[in-house]
């Protein structure tokens, strides 16, 4: 007995039946052989017989073991086994497979011992065999199972993958360019393809392949019978294991099988949930992969072959809720610029140019704007080659009939959207637009051009009020510069001119007036009011009645503009408003003058340069911070003088310092000193003001008194004797010349004049003429001085007729061509 | 560019020409072409100064080769001027043919039935 009180192992236990050595090694539960050292059976038990079939006399003598080997473990009995036993003289546990007699194999497990003579010399060896068949199925299970789980991990392993590259993938193109590259790594699979379907077309379309040399690449219905389209309907994973099960159930899979040497097809569908909630789970596309042999797949893959679908399918759910919202923030952005670019245009023809230049090629490749504004309307067009006129104008119409927009319908000959323009439950017009076909957003891009429309509508209208605005503003200036100047008056004259700013720019706020208080006291001014439009016109109407209200003999310039002042205040109008105003005293020869905020006016007296009149100065109406203490200033105004009122527009220039401007401005007056007074003011906004000026002009001149001698220097331009009429009519009638003795000088000057120009002239259109008139109390006399060249053609007809004229109508007629020409005539102004 | 000096109208079936303004070297060419551009073809012409402000020789000159041309081509034509005013003046200065000469609009048309 042992310690524990257990059997004693040490000792054998006497079993209680009677154990026959022969049978222990007979039907021991492993095989026995013996075999001489080179491999010769001589001795094998019954239980390795009964496992290999052989009968003991096939083998005793006969046969070596390694002849009951299969041919590897023949050659693994010569590498290993063998070599092994002769060194260690023992072997254990090696695998080999024993042909049994029937040919079938039996998975052992071999030990084997070498037993040795006194000599040491090899004398037998003692194998034993166990049968390993049901070892060698578990261990081959295991191996199994582990490939199993590797295969399934490279499967996860390119899912992942898959999942991160479609989560990157921001665009249905690249979705699809992701998904299309999964089941070759995945499953091994030969090639893959995918198809989209486009719900707007009802089409499904082959969007990318790893092999675009197989399959049938043609866009096909969503009715088709073309297995993609039915996959794609029943949203259910189809694998078409054989090209017999392919013409069983997709005969059209069946050509392209064969030609690409595929088995299997696996058509997968692109869904957004899993297949087997049917609710709501929508197909977006199918993968179709396919494999060279036939190819089966385990369930442990067609679950992950599923599960890519929904991943897929999910992420081209996405990318097309992505797609759509960038093409609406394009659209957004598109808008947005639109609207911003049509507002830096405020005139209506420049504005529906620039949306035409806008919609090509932004949106359309072709685009027509007709608006019913004014006659004959606004016609603007971009792109071509333009659609049919005829089918144009019948949609045109419809749409503005209805007040609605018309798309076209597929196969529309047209094929242009028109939308109406509306705006205050007005149609405006149409803007008609041919786009290039886009597959997907029909009814966000719909909505996109209806936003358009309203837009454009939106912004013509306002440009079509501006411009009825702009005309109003034109009008109601235009007509209060347009009153009448006092005229007729020997002992002044007047001359007035207005420029509006450059094109495009609203009317301005300049203005002028002129108006006898007395017979003996005129009044001038020249305003300008702050901002511009119908406003500025207003308000400097206002001023100007104000103006001739408040001007009265015993006021004066002083007390007038604080009268405005106080006018101001009360209407809320006309606040900052300059005014240079002026009284002149025709029979005192006196000016007093004053400026508030304004321009000085500048002064050319009968002698010497002309001067600007710098006194009299205080703020603008109405003004807050400047000095509003409103003063005036008086200055002798002797016969011949010549006054000029003037607005800032008139000199200032951004590129020209102001003194420059009053320098220039001062310099040019001079000049014209002996110019006629008709068309000076014009004259001198022509040379100051620059082509492109973006304020408004405004010159008043006045001159004063009846010149005892009118002198005059003018070009050889025909043009000129009209104006040179106007101030020697103006002076003669100044002089109380009658009308009798007055028109023959007038035609006999004339004569003289045009004689100068056609003949003394004729070759210099820059030469000057010098005309000289003096009045007595009996005559008028009047001398014309050219410096040209005239030649001795008395047979002129043309001349004859003009000299005849001016001997007809003057008393006396001289000709002096000591230096140059000059014709000298008289006429008495007695009746004849 | 004429037209505030020269405008058409028709009088019965005669061509009126009425000039206004007033008529010098400056402007007489471009009257002309004006006149002779209108009145190719008519057989009556009607030529109505009476608001003419100035005319000089140059005015003279146009008006005396209409009136040629017109009675070359056996057309019939008429001035209407004044009794006094510029116009008058000086077509009396020049001695113009007085038998084309009349005061009054409705006696020319008058003469030219």
């Amino acid at each position: 007995m042992s310690d524990s009180g257990g059997p004693d192992v040490t000792q054998e236990l006497r079993l209680p039946w009677d154990d026959d050595p022969d049978d222990l090694y007979e039907h021991a539960p492993c095989g026995y052989l013996t075999t001489l050292p080179d491999g010769t059976i001589v001795k094998v038990n019954q239980t390795f017989l009964a496992w290999t079939g052989y009968t003991r006399a096939e083998l005793v003598g006969h046969r070596r073991f390694r002849d009951l080997l299969s041919s590897g473990g023949q050659i693994f009995h010569e590498t290993h086994y063998a070599p092994l036993l002769r060194m260690q003289d023992e072997v254990r546990e090696l695998a080999f497979d024993v042909v049994c007699a029937d040919r079938s194999t039996l998975a052992t497990l071999v030990n084997s011992v070498l037993a040795r003579g006194p000599a040491n010399e090899p004398r037998a060896i003692r194998t034993t065999v166990f049968n390993a068949t049901d070892r060698r199925k578990y261990e081959k299970e295991l191996l199994y199972a582990r490939k199993q789980a590797e295969a399934a991990e490279r499967r996860v392993k390119v899912l992942q993958g898959i999942v991160a590259d479609l989560a990157a993938a921001p665009t249905e193109a690249e979705v699809a360019e992701a998904v299309v590259r999964a089941p070759e790594p995945a499953f091994d699979a030969a090639s893959s393809s995918i198809y989209l379907i486009d719900e707007e077309r009802d089409l499904i379309v082959a969007v990318a392949s790893t092999d675009p040399t197989t399959g049938n690449w043609d866009d096909m219905p969503r009715s088709s019978k073309r297995a993609v389209a039915r996959v794609a309907e029943r949203g259910d994973l189809h694998v078409v294991g054989s090209i017999g099960e392919a013409r069983q159930h997709f005969p059209d899979l069946v050509d392209s099988m064969r030609k690409s040497g595929r088995n299997t097809v696996v058509l997968l569908p692109l869904t957004t949930g899993p297949t087997d909630e049917q609710a709501g789970t929508e197909t977006l596309g199918v993968l179709a992969f396919s494999f060279t042999g036939e190819r089966k797949l385990s369930d442990g893959e067609l679950r992950v072959v599923r599960l890519l679908g929904q991943q897929a399918g999910q992420a081209l759910d996405r990318a097309r809720l992505y797609d759509d919202a960038r093409l609406r923030e394009e659209r957004a952005t598109f808008l947005a610029e639109t609207t911003r670019e049509l507002d830096e245009l405020h005139r209506l023809m420049p504005r529906a140019r620039r949306l035409v230049d806008r919609v090509v090629p932004q949106i359309a490749d072709w685009a027509q704007l007709r608006l019913a504004v004014g006659t004959p309307g606004i016609l603007e067009d971009a792109g071509a080659p333009p659609p049919a006129a005829d089918l144009l104008a019948e949609t045109e119409q419809r749409a503005t009939g209805a007040c609605v927009p018309v798309f076209p319908a597929p196969g529309d000959p047209l094929g242009c959207v028109v939308l109406p323009l509306t705006a205050r439950g007005r149609v405006l017009g149409t803007l008609s637009l041919r786009m290039v076909p886009d597959r997907r957003g029909v009814e966000a891009e719909r909505a996109f051009l209806i936003d358009l429309a309203d837009r454009a509508g939106l912004a013509l209208e306002n440009a079509r009020l501006y411009e009825q605005e702009r005309q109003i503003a034109r009008t109601l200036q235009r007509s209060l510069l347009a009153g009448e100047l006092p005229h007729g008056d020997p002992r002044f004259a007047l001359e007035a001119h207005y420029q509006a700013a450059g094109r495009d720019l609203e009317v301005g706020g300049d203005w002028f007036d002129a108006f006898l208080i007395t017979k003996d006291r005129l009044a001038v001014v020249v305003g300008d009011v702050v901002g511009r439009g119908i406003e500025a016109a207003t308000s400097m109407g206002q001023l100007r009645s104000a103006i001739r209200a408040l001007a009265g003999e015993p006021v004066g310039p002083a007390k007038l503009i604080e009268g405005l002042d106080r006018f101001v205040e009360r209407v809320h109008n006309g606040h900052m408003a300059t005014v240079a105003y002026a009284e002149i005293d025709l029979v005192a020869g006196e000016l007093t003058y004053t400026c508030a905020g304004h321009m000085p006016p500048l002064l050319q007296p009968p002698v010497g340069p002309p001067e600007f009149l710098l006194r009299g100065r205080s703020a603008p109406l109405g003004s807050k911070a400047g000095d509003t203490r409103r003063t005036e200033q008086r200055v002798r105004l002797p016969a011949g003088s010549r006054l000029l009122l003037f607005t800032d527009g008139l000199i200032e220039r951004r590129n020209r310092p102001l003194d420059k401007g009053f320098e220039v401005l001062s310099r040019e007056f001079a000049r014209r000193r002996d110019a006629p007074m008709q068309g000076l003011t014009g004259g001198l906004a022509d040379m100051l003001v620059s082509r492109d000026h973006t304020d408004d002009v405004c010159l008043l001149c006045v001159s004063l008194g009846t010149e005892e001698r009118l002198e005059r220097s003018l070009g050889a331009d025909r043009a000129h004797i009209a104006l040179l009429r106007a101030d020697l009519r103006a002076w003669l009638v100044g002089h109380g010349v009658e009308p009798d003795c007055r028109d023959p000088v007038l035609l006999a000057c004339s004569e003289a004049v045009a004689n100068a120009i056609e003949h003394g002239y004729r070759d210099n259109p820059f030469g000057t003429i010098d005309v000289v008139a003096t009045v007595t109390t009996d005559a008028v006399e009047v001398r014309v001085t050219d410096h040209g060249v005239w030649r001795g053609a008395v047979a002129d007809v043309a001349r004859g007729r003009g000299l005849q004229l001016i001997r007809e109508s003057m008393d006396q007629v001289m000709f002096d061509r000591s230096d140059g020409t000059t014709v000298i005539m008289r006429r008495s102004r007695e009746g004849r | 560019m004429t037209d505030q000096w020269v405008s058409f109208s028709k009088v019965g079936d005669a061509e009126l020409v009425s000039l206004t303004g007033e008529i010098d070297l400056a402007n007489s060419g471009e009257i002309g072409k004006a006149i002779v551009g209108r009145i190719k073809e008519s057989g009556k012409v009607l030529i109505d100064l009476t608001t003419v402000s100035f005319l000089d020789s140059a005015g003279v000159r146009l008006l005396d080769a209409l009136v040629g041309d017109l009675l070359g081509h056996g057309a019939r034509t008429r001035l209407v001027v004044g009794e006094r005013g510029a116009a008058r003046m000086t077509l009396t200065l020049c001695a113009f043919r007085e038998d084309v000469l009349t005061t009054d609009l409705e006696r020319a048309a008058a003469d030219l039935k």
